[in-house]
């Protein structure tokens, strides 16, 4: 049996008690810091260049029925600027940029000039028909019946749009509602870097 | 003018916070207890103002008041009476004046509970901590968050009514108020103890008076979590009742916090030990709802529940970063007055065993947080996008998950202060044997997989020993003439039931997760089909078309019962279309039905999604045991005085030194007598001997 | 209450036998041996641990989204081809990036996520041993021949009035 002696009152124990409450509390002061720093400066998400894998790489295949009735093929398109705008009726930023993509469609009507061209996803053909109809878009729609070509661009949810430069490489990729005036800047900044 | 009301309780609350802080903050100052005391009063205008909104807001919604934004975005004239009501609560601004309301409410029962004390200054700087916590609240509501703002311009003559996933189901009656009835209940222990930091009257006082405070926020937080993994699993068709959402977690880590806390307190009670513990658990607690309240509103994190990004989430965080500063400096000023009376004499006692508690909830949270907040973290330095999703989570915490079984086994068989092996092994051989055929019986059943079997085995274990000393408690209380009942409440006995009722849910968790199977059928009109175990009969197609939902129903009949029906819905003007599941429940799996792909031709086949998953029902039965250990421990022990042994009869003494009237004291300081204490209870029920009753001195 | 009794066999032994049968058990039930997973049964497992991209964090086997759906398809369609869960991972995260995998990696910087825990509970533990170690042989006072005589005595006067001869617990 072990006789315990009472802590030692000496006056060397509470500097020790204080030292050690002050190191606690200094450490959970620095890392509460760092914890509130890391979410303050955190964006919530809003639309922005996201940096997915595919940027840089060459485009995957895009090649299926439009809503029109024709067919489309994004190898025919090489020599122009392409812009591929994931789309459905039901999402309210698709709604939201459809008359601005509209006048990046008018702005850049000549054959030469870049090129819009929507996918449809996650959508019924008769909604997204009408979806185009009502907001006077004309550019191709290509239907993505089983969502592959979704898969194959890494689409996570509408909008998003890739810039597809003349040489079929994707140079950019957004999420959320696009504007004229970012395509725009984003085209001829790619321009630039392309040489 | 249900926004000139409105906005005039807002302004009534938050004038009755500021004004009060600085009375109080005065009255404390200048040593004027007749100013501190009119903390009461500013209370009640608090409260005042709060009721006043609340009845605002509500009659806007019932009236279908349009002008109100708020209004016009969660409510229309099509929305059921049941979803108008609710909608108060349905988006950030109403939720932020349901926070309000309750934390008014709670503010007012602390002062009426406390109202004989109330010119203590640890009393007053408790009242003064809460009005500031109040007056930041209204204060977001005054302005940033205004749930009375009006519509500018034209009135629109229809609202667009509640999110949808908000409609479909009656628990959204319940779950958000309990929530927050358990995370705006931590306040008052914070404020206490922030109080007794700044006073230095570091006793036990305060600690035992806010107790039921604290079981109590405790108790509705744990329900509110259930209720929402029920929600989840009932409404978002995909079987889930847990999925470690970042808003999920938010509610999670200060549950940890207040379980540890509620159990280190104890130590505290007994030996006076782990300081320093309680009072960061607490402040710990009480930071965590404000940082769950900053990432459920400010966007920062994707989630399905998050309410949509807006200004507040900067002045969220910045009155976390205040919080957690203010907590974190008292501790560090007070640390010479946090010095304990003694220390941990061996790690085999009930105290090491609270403390190993301490590290491995402790452990726990910062594993949550972690995984919550890496994705920022990454994406911060690497510039790329990381998930952390269930299955890193679920990895990570099964060991802790398992040790806290372990520990919930052994931790009621330990004594204080040391033991020995013979003493350990005489309380729980049977229950360790107990876990042992469990495991035996499992693995003869055919069950397999190293966790799930030691999960089953550790809870058989931990089910054994609390059973056990809940039957030498009730043993124990009818020897002694209490009645075999009294065995049985108790804050010791209510703790084993809610023990109980985590081993159940514990069970459940590992059947659930590991032997869950999910399967697709497609059948078309009158086909059965046989999967896992269960027949699927498909039996047509129907369609309802009420005011409020549109949908496309699948009769589906599981095994015979039913008929259930699957559907795809659509509520009000909202065109997105919603799966609603059906589930077959019984006790030994859940047949989990969803409509994945409807017929594109008449007649044509169904897709339906099957997901079998065992023992869920037993989650929902834990839940209850829970519920119910609480309200157990509520009751209120026999009254005994601090001098009364506990295991040797000794003559009566006479009983000169009475209680003070309202039976606590706030701080060892204050009291040259000491307070009946009412839950004192022995290492083993049934270890102490029948106690004279002292003679009473002309207290109650 | 300890009994005076001799025992027949050593204290340790039920304990023991306890372990030894729980071992057995456990090492029995662990291995979730049997045939090799099925394309199906492959099938799900992956998707168990794919994000399913337009959800919020749930995985593409418990969606029914529709890039859940089309997600699911192409794996199964790898699955048929015979590529390595490794492969179809590979392929998944050159088109989405590594947010679409549920668990982080090992590998890489997010290997932190699953070394900090571990190593801070272990830091923790250390630090709280290292502090009990220190106040226990502080604490240790050097007992003499005397005290422990006077012990003997007091406790010998206890069992002699017939009172139980557990060590006295402090009040």
């Amino acid at each position: 049996m072990t006789v315990t002696a009472s802590d030692d009152a000496g006056p060397g124990a509470p500097t020790h008690r204080r030292h050690t409450a002050r190191w606690v509390a200094g450490i959970a002061l620095v890392a509460g810091a760092a914890l509130i720093a890391l979410l303050a400066t955190s964006p919530p998400q809003t639309v922005t260049e996201v940096d997915t894998p595919l940027v840089g790489q060459v485009a995957p295949a895009l090649a299926g029925p439009t809503l029109a009735g024709g067919s489309f093929n994004l190898q025919a398109w090489r020599g122009r600027w392409v812009v591929v705008n994931f789309f459905a009726s039901w999402c309210a930023p698709c709604q939201q940029e459809q008359p601005e993509l509209v006048a990046f469609a008018y702005a850049h009507r000549s054959p030469a000039d870049a090129a819009l061209v929507g996918v449809v996803f996650d959508d019924s053909a008769s909604t997204a028909r009408s979806f185009m109809r009502s907001t006077g878009a004309a550019w191709p729609a290509v239907v993505d019946g089983d969502g592959q070509i979704a898969l194959d661009f890494g689409v996570r949810g509408p909008p998003e749009t890739f810039i597809v430069s003349p040489s079929g490489i994707v140079v950019a990729h957004f999420d959320g509602p696009m504007t004229n005036a970012a395509l725009d800047y984003w085209l001829a900044r790619a321009d630039r870097g392309q040489g | 003018m249900n926004a000139a009301l409105g906005h005039s309780g807002v302004l009534l609350s938050l004038a009755g916070s500021i004004i009060g802080v600085a009375v109080i903050a005065y009255g404390l100052a200048r040593n004027r207890p007749e100013l501190v005391r009119t903390g009461r009063l500013y209370a009640a205008l608090v409260l005042l103002g709060a009721i006043v909104a609340t009845v605002a807001m509500e009659r806007a919604l019932l009236t279908h008041d349009f002008s109100l934004a708020f209004v016009a975005a969660n409510n229309s004239r099509s929305t059921p009476l049941l979803y108008t009501i609710t909608g108060m609560w349905s988006a950030l601004a109403g939720s932020i004046l349901l926070w309000g309301l309750i934390l008014a409410g709670y503010i007012a029962a602390m002062v009426w509970r406390f109202r004989r004390q109330a010119s203590d200054p640890l009393v007053g700087w408790a009242t003064l901590v809460t009005l500031v916590v109040a007056a930041f609240f209204f204060g977001l509501m005054a302005g940033p968050s205004d749930p009375f703002r009006t519509v500018a311009g034209v009135v629109p003559a229809n609202g667009l009514g509640p999110n949808v996933l908000l409609q479909d189901n009656a628990l959204v009656a319940f779950h958000p108020p309990i929530l927050y009835l358990g995370f705006v209940g931590f306040t008052i222990p914070f404020a206490f103890a922030i109080a007794s930091l700044i006073t230095g009257r570091i006793g036990e006082g305060w600690q035992l008076a806010t107790r039921r405070w604290t079981l109590f926020a405790w108790a509705f937080l744990t329900v509110g979590i259930v209720l929402g993994a029920w929600w989840s699993y009932q409404v978002l068709g995909w079987g889930g009742f847990w999925a470690w959402d970042p808003v999920e977690n938010a509610s999670f880590l200060p549950w940890l916090c207040a379980t540890a806390y509620l159990h280190s307190v104890l130590v505290q009670e007994r030996r006076g030990l782990l300081r320093v513990w309680n009072l960061s658990l607490v402040i710990a607690t009480f930071s965590l709802t404000i940082l769950g309240t900053f990432l459920t509103r400010s966007g920062v994190i994707e989630s399905v529940h998050a309410f949509s990004d807006s200004d507040i989430g900067p002045l969220l965080l910045g009155f976390f970063a205040v919080v957690l500063a203010t907590g974190v400096g008292l501790i560090a000023w007070r640390g010479d007055r946090l010095r304990s009376p003694g220390g941990i004499d061996s790690v085999m006692s009930r105290e090491g065993a609270f403390l190993v508690n301490n590290l491995l909830f402790v452990a726990f949270a910062f594993v949550v947080l972690l995984g919550t907040v890496f994705p920022l973290l990454y994406e911060a330095f690497r510039g790329q996008q990381v998930t952390v999703g269930a299955p890193y989570f679920n990895a990570m915490t099964l060991p802790i998950g398992l040790a806290l079984l372990f520990l919930m086994s052994i931790g009621p068989a330990l004594p204080w202060r040391k033991t020995t092996a013979g003493t350990l092994r005489s309380r729980l051989t049977v229950p360790a044997w107990i876990g042992a055929l469990v495991i035996v019986g499992c693995v003869a059943g055919g069950v397999r997989g190293l966790a799930p079997l030691l999960a089953f085995g550790l809870g058989g274990f931990a089910a054994a020993a609390n059973v056990r000393q809940l039957v030498l408690s009730a043993r124990a209380a009818h020897r002694s003439g209490a009645g075999v009942w009294r065995g049985l409440v108790g804050r010791a006995n209510g703790g084993m039931v809610v023990h109980l009722g985590v081993v159940v849910i514990a069970v459940a968790l590992a059947a659930a997760t590991s032997f869950g199977h999910r399967s697709e059928v497609t059948l078309r009109p009158g086909q059965v089909a046989s999967t896992d175990g269960h027949r699927i009969a498909f039996e047509g197609l129907t369609q309802i078309r009420t005011p409020a939902r549109t949908a496309t129903e699948a009769v589906i009949r599981v095994d015979g019962h039913g008929p259930l029906f699957p559907a795809v819905s659509q509520y009000g003007q909202n065109t997105e279309a919603v799966g609603t599941p059906a589930i077959d429940s019984s006790l030994e799996d859940d047949v989990y039905l969803t409509v994945d792909a409807l017929p594109t031709t008449a007649g044509g086949p169904v897709t339906i999604g099957v997901t079998v998953q065992p023992l869920v029902v037993w989650l929902w039965g834990g839940g209850l045991l829970l519920v119910l250990g609480s309200a157990l421990a509520a009751v209120p022990g026999k009254r005994r005085r601090p001098t009364d042994p506990v295991s040797a009869p000794v003559p009566a003494v006479e009983a000169g030194d009475g209680s003070t009237g309202s039976g606590d004291a706030l701080g060892a300081s204050d009291a040259l007598r000491p307070a009946p204490r009412r839950d004192v209870e022995p290492d083993e029920p049934g270890d102490e001997r029948p106690v004279p009753e002292p003679v009473p001195a002309g207290s109650p | 209450m300890s009994r005076t009794r001799a025992r027949l066999l050593p204290s340790w032994l039920p304990m023991a036998a306890l372990v030894v049968v729980v071992a057995v058990a456990l090492g029995v039930g662990a291995s979730r041996g049997g045939p090799a997973p099925t394309p199906a049964q492959r099938v799900d497992a992956i998707d168990a641990l794919v994000r399913c991209p337009s959800c919020d964090g749930i995985s593409v086997a418990d969606s029914s989204a529709s890039t859940a759906v089309a997600i699911s398809h192409a794996v199964a369609a790898r699955v048929r081809a015979g590529q390595s869960d490794s492969q179809i991972d590979s392929f998944l995260v050159s088109r989405y990036g590594p947010g679409i995998l549920l668990r982080p990696p090992v590998q890489g910087w997010t290997a932190w996520v699953w070394v900090l825990p571990p190593v801070a509970l272990a830091l923790a533990v250390a630090g709280l041993v290292t502090v009990l170690w220190r106040r226990r042989s502080r604490t240790r006072a050097p007992v003499s021949v005397e005290d422990r005589a006077l012990v003997r005595e007091a406790l010998a006067e206890r069992s002699a009035l017939g009172r139980t001869t557990e060590a006295v617990r402090a009040p």
